[in-house]
């Protein structure tokens, strides 16, 4: 590489040629690249032994049957056709998605929302860049104690929405209202972060564009859509794309919010908070199916690739005009209509 | 400069260290013989906090008493981590306890593997069969015969009633009139009535379904699956446990109320639930749930007689450098004379029945207006009947527990409900190879 990278009209004769610049294939060269290669290792080491080995032996599990210890039984595909019959396992990939989408809609929104007046000049700026983003690195499990108190039939949001003259809700105890505060919980967690990475995607905005903006006489609604959406594209997606990898895979939520010692339940009433990740756990670690938990994790992965795939196109496809997008085709009116 | 390039090498020294040592630490993995106290002095115990006597375990670490040389050292592992690490190890075949502590449902899901573990007939277990309780020392067995477990701990139930509700309702309210008034859950369902109608701050009989259910089937001998691997779920034991807890529901009696929630807190303490059918265990949490309600409790003989509700074994891995000291530390450690001390300070309930006739059992408790709780639980545990756990029982029964759950809090149809849990259950057992 470096040889490919040092300047073509460069008088080599000048120079004292560095030890070891010869070609790579000598064993000098090989000695040359060792230090790096080793310095980069252990990432790589660790990563071979617990992320991609457990990958592929999944792969693996996925076509046996196991418990853990004793001898596994080949069984083929059967694994994912007793998945796809799984009325359960169906049950909790609606769930997933219903409590995906109540999650990421709102809070990529909020999540802008902020993103936007904390872009702004506001007063103690920095304090609240961390104050939104303390959520995000709090103890999922001790929050969820939290909230499960808040939820609670006698508490903290029942007494808020009686105080304004509403019923209680039955947040822990019918479908919508478990949807409901998991998707809060998820909310809370992720909306500051997302707002960084938004605020993030703002800052490299050059302020001419905003300028250019206020003296077309553009209102900030306008500003907003026409200036700040359009260039904020790809912060956009990544943040759809990680919201929604993250979102498929909601886990912890569900298991604290629900967690009973004394009745064998999961995923609370109904299981209407059983996830697909809940589920692989339930099957895998407290029922000892690991080939049925495999299955189920690689279906979960072709679920989250197909999805990614479709975000991408929503978001991104507009760069390429061959490729119809929901963003492109809004660009393009939009395009029209200036005209 | 100098000094930055120091410390940046000194930077890859160390990371490339943490690497090699944690390649060192996975080439460990199967060369040595499998044992987590391999090349040590001592054997290795794994426990979860609060399952065994700090105490006895501090003297183990010096020395076992009676077995000259022997070192116990235990490691505490999160309760809810533990089966899954031994299960880890052992998939593993390296760093496995030489002792291990394992939780009663658990158990049984070992059977498949039994093998993993010691035969502790083998080892002389018969000699001190006496001396434990008659249907704990049998759970130890596995279908083939095999004694895999050795007895830890009882959780023997009773019903914890509140005699001020009961005495308002004008039910019998002293516990030898209440065993005696209502033996059956059929009378009990009957008091709930009564306790609704006439008590003024209208009571619920029980905080959820669930733990009637729970109850009714620990009474009965054969649970879900039987030893011979059949689905015994659609019986009529089941159903009967499934019918009275479903009436229970019916009548208004049930507050629908998860346990351990906050509003379980608020309820126990605001004295909104007048009973609660559960172990001994479970003694030291409702003491720590409703503090006020102190003194207006009381223990009587549940409904349809005691049974028996959690309670521990330890096991010897088949990787136990040194059986016969191992079994000799079970022994010891749980031995009639350690269990008491083990009740005493972390209120293990012996599963050694000569311990309970000891002045130290006998404290009379303030919280049950002076009543002592050994009066209940020693009958309990003496006469809880022989129950056959499968290593399939979680998968079986979670369905019914699930729909029981959805016919509570979401009204479902409870003949509907029935049909779906034995069909989830067949289904989900036919996988792992029951019929």
């Amino acid at each position: 590489m470096a040889t490919v990278l040092e300047p073509a009209g460069a008088p080599a004769a000048d120079e004292k040629p560095p030890a070891g610049r010869t070609e790579p294939t000598t064993p000098g060269g090989r000695r040359r690249h060792l230090p790096p290669l080793l310095a980069i290792s252990p990432f790589y080491v660790l990563f071979a032994v617990f992320g991609a080995f457990p990958i592929l032996f999944s792969v693996y599990l996925s076509f046996q049957d196991w418990d853990g210890i004793g001898d596994m039984r080949y069984v083929g595909l059967k694994q994912y056709g007793w998945l796809l019959q799984d009325s359960v396992f169906w049950h909790s990939v609606l769930n997933t998605f219903e409590i995906w989408f109540l999650s990421t809609v709102p809070m990529l929104f909020l999540a802008l929302v902020l993103a936007f007046l904390l872009h702004s000049q506001v007063r103690f700026a920095g304090a609240y860049r961390v104050a939104y983003f303390v959520p995000n690195v709090t103890s999922m499990v001790a929050m969820t104690v939290v909230f499960g108190s808040v939820f609670a039939q006698a508490g903290l949001a029942n007494s808020a929405l009686r105080a304004i003259g509403l019923d209680g809700v039955g947040w822990l105890s019918s479908e919508w209202g478990i949807k409901s505060s998991v998707s809060i919980m998820i909310i809370w967690r992720w909306v500051g972060y997302n707002a960084l990475i938004f605020l993030a995607g703002l800052q490299a905005i050059p302020t001419e564009h905003f300028e250019a903006a206020r003296v077309d006489g553009a209102n900030s609604r306008q500003t907003l859509f026409r200036v700040v959406l359009p260039q904020l594209r790809p912060v956009v997606l990544f943040a759809a794309v990680t919201s929604t990898i993250n979102g498929l895979q909601i886990f912890t939520e569900s298991q604290v919010l629900f967690q009973s010692t004394d009745v064998g339940t999961t995923g609370g009433p109904g299981q209407e908070g059983m996830t697909i990740v809940l589920y692989l756990w339930q099957k895998a670690f407290k029922e000892h199916q690991f080939g049925y938990g495999a299955a189920m994790g690689w279906v979960l992965f072709a679920i989250i690739a197909v999805f990614t795939v479709i975000n991408w196109r929503l978001v991104a496809g507009s760069d390429d005009d061959r490729r119809p997008g929901i963003a492109g085709l809004l660009r393009r009116k939009g395009a029209r209509r200036g005209r | 400069m100098q000094l930055r390039t120091m410390s940046r090498r000194r930077f890859l020294g160390v990371s490339l260290g943490g690497a090699g040592a944690g390649l060192a630490g996975l080439t460990g993995c199967g060369s040595a013989e499998g044992s987590a106290s391999a090349g040590s002095d001592h054997l290795s115990l794994w426990y979860w906090k609060g399952s065994l006597s700090d105490k006895l375990l501090a003297t183990a670490r010096r020395g076992v008493p009676g077995v000259p040389g022997l070192k116990v050292r235990g490691s505490q592992i999160p309760d809810g981590d533990i089966d899954s690490k031994v299960r880890t190890s052992l998939a593993a075949r390296a760093y496995v306890p030489d002792v291990t502590v394992v939780n009663n449902d658990n158990l049984a899901t070992f059977f498949p593997d039994e093998n993993e573990f010691l035969d502790l007939r083998e080892l002389g277990a018969q000699s001190v069969r006496d001396q434990y309780l008659d249907w704990k020392w049998k759970a130890c067995f596995t279908p083939t015969g095999r004694m895999i477990g050795f007895p830890l701990d009882a959780g023997p139930t009773a019903l914890y009633y509140r005699r001020d509700l009961f005495r308002e309702a004008g039910l019998a309210h002293e516990p030898a009139d209440v065993a005696e008034e209502m033996p059956t859950w059929e009378k009990f369902i009957a008091a709930g009535r009564t306790l609704r109608a006439k008590e003024p701050g209208k009571p619920y009989l029980v905080s959820n379904i669930g733990n009637v259910f729970q109850q009714v089937l620990l009474q009965s001998s054969r649970q879900f699956v039987d030893a011979d691997n059949r689905f015994i779920g659609d019986q009529e034991h089941i159903r009967r446990a499934w019918d009275l807890s479903v009436d229970i529901l019916r009548q208004g009696l049930s507050a629908r109320i998860t346990d351990g929630t906050p509003d379980f807190n608020a309820a126990m303490s605001g004295g909104r639930i007048a009973t609660m059918t559960t172990a001994v265990w479970a003694i030291n949490s409702l003491k720590d749930t409703a503090p006020k309600t102190s003194g207006s409790w009381r223990l009587t003989t549940m409904p349809d007689g005691p049974a028996n509700y959690g309670g521990s074994y330890m096991t010897l891995t088949r990787y136990c450098r040194d059986p016969e000291a191992g079994f000799a530390f079970l022994k010891w450690l749980l031995s009639p004379a350690n269990q008491l001390e083990s009740y005493q300070e972390m209120a293990l309930f012996p599963t050694t029945p000569a311990a309970y006739a000891d002045p130290a059992m006998h404290r009379p408790d303030p919280f049950f207006g002076g009543q002592q709780p050994i009066d209940v639980f020693g009958p309990a545990a003496r006469k809880a009947p022989v129950v056959y756990f499968s290593p399939y029982e979680e998968s079986a029964n979670t369905p019914f527990f699930q729909e029981l759950t959805n016919v509570e809090m979401l009204g479902k149809n409870p003949d509907r409900a029935w049909r779906d849990a034995v069909h989830t259950a067949e289904t989900t057992l036919s996988r792992v190879g029951v019929s």
